[in-house]
């Protein structure tokens, strides 16, 4: 723990678990005297296990199953499946299972749209530890809520992903979600996080950061890998952003921050700007296009 | 085991540490009485989804986290339920202590999401991972939110002039 974290913990206003008094037993007593809400049957899962679609992926390329429970029929249904993905509306969130992640992109809008989300989708190239992933969500021009949006995945899951979805009921504007589906040879990964500016490694067997440029940039030749650059820039306020360069930007004696594969036969350094490396660009001036770009209502 | 057992197992096992979640995050014994209330109405409801071992606190945290930001309150289910509660967690609530003051005000002045992520390693002793789980994020980016929000509350420690501040990795 370090000095900062430190500081935070004496903050802490309730250092000591409670004892749990008698005021606290009744409440479980009366919490548990309170009606459960009724399980929500359904044919996918069973055991709190969540199981694959039961469909083949052949067979029912143009199959899909809306089951709607205890709702007006021409409302949004409660649960709806196709070849590439299953959604399950609850209480607090939808559930999602994406079984096929390179199906067509209009088979996840259609299934979002059954269960009443407004959402577009695209299918984009990622890293195989991404293939499957739900992107997002992205709200175009920022999210002005009320409430929150968001994706959390849920592990263990049989199928390629797995998780649950949280969108205000009510919200009028467009949200973004991203499938990864696997990327060619060379293709360039859709980015699925921010990258980690304490430091990620692309290499097995080798540390990339706090070494020179020169060395990094060695040691990927020697395992033919392309060699790509982004200078990290740190903001006043503590924020950060890369700047993508070519090589006669970079000095061979600045130091690596991280590495992360561009594409399969590519990797991106991130350098420390050196010496030399000045100014900080406008973040705005440097910034690529998205994944999630140029989808509109 | 049946669904009350289950129930009465998680709320035993985890009622100390929602009821420190929501005392840290609150004002009053009403609001953190509220929290723990609708934290464990929702895993009573929902007790099949609740996640096995220490998971279950995860899920908890998540749940905790959700109630107090949408701040959804029943008046007639507090009043039928938390009354007696919010009686036993008024005795004694702990005020910062004075030379920690300035500290305090350093970390109220961070973004929401930075205390949130703070407070969670350091009060909570979660880790990045675990953030991740609670918060709805990747592991990536929980991480990388710590790292920021430490450094976002360095930075503002720093324009004291006697302070001195090592920030190292978790």
């Amino acid at each position: 723990m370090n000095d900062i974290d430190r500081l935070v913990k004496a903050l802490d206003l309730a250092p000591h678990p409670p004892a749990q008094g008698p005021a606290a037993r009744e409440l479980r007593t009366a919490i548990m005297e309170t009606p459960q809400a009724r399980g929500r049957s359904s044919w996918f899962r069973r055991g709190g296990v969540r199981l694959p679609v039961l469909i083949s992926a052949v067979a029912a390329a143009a199959v899909a199953i809306a089951v709607g429970v205890g709702l007006p029929s021409r409302g949004p249904a409660t649960e709806y499946a196709n070849a590439a993905v299953s959604i399950a509306r609850g209480d607090e969130y939808f559930s999602v299972t994406i079984t096929d992640p390179a199906a067509d992109h209009r088979r996840f809008e259609e299934a979002f749209r059954a269960v009443g989300l407004k959402v577009r989708v695209k299918v984009v190239p990622v890293a195989p530890e991404h293939v499957g992933m739900l992107l997002g969500p992205i709200v175009p021009g920022g999210f002005k809520g009320p409430g929150s949006v968001g994706v959390h995945e849920m592990t263990p899951c049989a199928s390629a992903f797995c998780g649950k979805v949280w969108l205000p009921a009510n919200l009028s504007q467009l949200v973004v979600f991203g499938v990864g589906r696997p990327a060619r040879a060379g293709e360039t990964y859709a980015e699925a996080d921010l990258y980690d500016p304490s430091g990620e490694e692309a290499l097995k067997g080798y540390t990339t950061r706090g070494k020179t440029v020169a060395a990094v940039r060695d040691e990927l030749r020697r395992r033919e890998l392309k060699v790509a650059y982004r200078l990290l820039w740190v903001t006043e306020d503590n924020g950060f952003f890369d700047e993508v360069v070519s090589a006669g930007r970079v000095k061979d004696d600045w130091i690596v921050n991280g590495t992360r594969f561009r594409s399969s036969d590519t990797v991106d350094v991130y350098i420390d700007p050196g010496p030399g490396a000045g100014p900080m660009p406008d973040s705005r001036e440097v910034a690529r296009p998205e994944w999630y770009d140029g989808l509109t209502d | 085991m049946t669904q009350r057992d289950r129930f009465e197992a998680v709320y035993d096992a985890y009622y100390p540490a929602i009821h420190q979640y929501a005392a840290r995050r609150t004002s009053s014994p009403d609001d953190t009485a509220d929290i723990i209330s609708e934290t464990f109405l929702t895993a009573w409801r929902r007790i099949g989804d609740v996640p096995e071992g220490d998971r279950a606190l995860l899920w908890l945290y998540g749940v905790a986290r959700r109630v107090l930001a949408n701040q959804r309150r029943s008046a007639t289910r507090r009043a039928v339920l938390v009354d007696r509660l919010r009686d036993e967690l008024a005795a004694g609530r702990p005020v910062t202590p004075v030379d920690l003051e300035h500290v305090q005000t350093a970390f109220d002045a961070l973004p929401g999401r930075d205390r949130e992520v703070l407070a969670l390693a350091c009060w909570e002793g979660l880790t990045s991972e675990e953030i991740a789980e609670v918060v709805g994020c990747t592991r990536i980016a929980a991480r990388s939110r710590l790292h920021r929000a430490r450094k976002r509350l360095a930075a503002l420690l720093e324009r004291r002039p006697s302070s001195t501040i090592a920030m190292g990795e978790a």
